[in-house]
């Protein structure tokens, strides 16, 4: 339907985390139950906090970072997670490149 | 009138606050000298508010309501971010008066900024701005900048709006000192695969074209190819706006430690007031 309405969704569960006390954080299925106009892909993948299909959808890296950091991620986890989805080859090259 | 009596800009990662040790040692020393240095100018300078600018991290504003600026306000901020970077403070003192001068100012020179009465300086602001004042005693006026969603300002739209801030900032006669400082960068990419990677050779030469004057060939580089250097680098934006409120002012590069093990090039650097 809409990517807005996956990243509001994922925003709305990493700042209703981040809110409240120990032991009482929502888990995702609370927070997506509160309505978001979500097709059926978007509501699996939210749902399933599944970070590589989220990060291919065009979810903003900045959320997908919040995640990660939530879910225990390092930085060497997140090549293999989002092993879909490396960037393509460079468009431009860059005038700071030597070679 | 005030004048801008320290200048200087910082990168800003979590790990420096929350982690230092993790980074090697020689390479930690050398940042954190580079921030003692400025530190020792700003107690020598005593600044009666420092003005920082730093890069949006969906901290204060979201996709619902995202402005390219955003100006706090406040008399004070209550800061939840400083509990996870456990800081020793979590309440900062704010420089309303100040802010309001910003706001009106940059609306007659063509900014129009979104307004915060309740903003919560996160870690780009405050792993900067506890090394500066580790009291936290001197009033801030946080500001933010879209740095990470397009459509973003260009480098050269960050450098104008730098000469306007200095014009702004200059133009107040509230107080008779401030610091303006900028927060963020350098290389880093922020979730997406190649989290962890740090292009040294952008790191390199940003650093050499900021110092140039009116930052040499840096304000012709697009935006399409500036992403290139990683998806968080972007908060560049900040320290070009500081060359340009510090145009015609000698640049002095303090610091520069790529510390992978922080994902991100670590930086320092001045102008002389």
């Amino acid at each position: 339907m809409s990517i807005y309405q996956v990243q509001k969704a994922l925003f709305d569960y990493l700042r209703a985390r981040e809110h409240a006390p120990k032991g009482e954080q929502p888990d995702i299925a609370t927070v997506v139950a509160r309505g978001y106009e979500l097709d059926d892909e978007e509501r699996k993948a939210v749902e399933s906090l599944d970070l590589g299909t989220l990060y291919a959808m065009g979810t903003h890296p900045v959320i997908i970072n919040g995640l990660a950091r939530n879910m225990g991620y390092r930085k060497a986890d997140y090549r293999p997670l989002l092993a879909g989805s490396m960037p393509p080859e460079r468009k431009v090259k860059p005038r700071w490149l030597k070679s | 009138m005030a004048e801008i009596v320290t200048a200087y800009c910082a990168s800003h990662a979590p790990m420096q606050a929350v982690d230092p040790e993790s980074a090697p040692k020689h390479q930690a020393d050398s940042f954190f000298a580079g921030l003692e240095a400025v530190r020792k100018q700003f107690e020598r300078a005593q600044p009666q508010a420092v003005v920082m600018l730093s890069g949006e991290h969906f901290t204060n504003y979201f996709l619902d309501a995202l402005p390219q600026l955003g100006v706090g306000l406040a008399e004070k901020y209550n800061t939840p971010s400083a509990r996870w970077l456990r800081m020793e403070h979590t309440v900062l003192p704010g420089a309303p008066d100040l802010g309001e001068h910003i706001v009106a100012e940059l609306i007659k020179k063509n900014y129009w900024p979104a307004l915060s009465y309740d903003m919560d300086p996160d870690h780009g602001f405050l792993t900067v701005y506890d090394q500066l004042d580790p009291a936290w005693q001197t009033p801030m006026i946080p500001m933010v900048l879209n740095c990470t969603t397009p459509p973003l300002i260009t480098l050269r739209q960050s450098y104008e709006f730098g000469i306007t801030m200095g014009e702004v900032l200059r133009s107040y006669e509230g107080l008779e000192r401030v610091a303006f400082v900028g927060g963020g960068g350098l290389c880093h990419y922020v979730g997406e695969p190649r989290i962890g990677d740090i292009d040294e050779d952008f790191e390199r030469w940003f650093l050499a074209e900021l110092a140039k004057p009116d930052c040499g060939e840096l304000l012709d580089l697009p935006n399409d190819e500036l992403m290139e250097a990683g998806n968080g680098t972007g908060e560049v934006r900040a320290w070009v706006a500081l060359a340009g409120a510090m145009r015609g002012h000698e640049m002095k590069l303090l610091s520069y430690e790529p510390i992978y093990e922080w994902i991100i090039g670590m930086a320092v650097v001045t102008w002389t007031p």
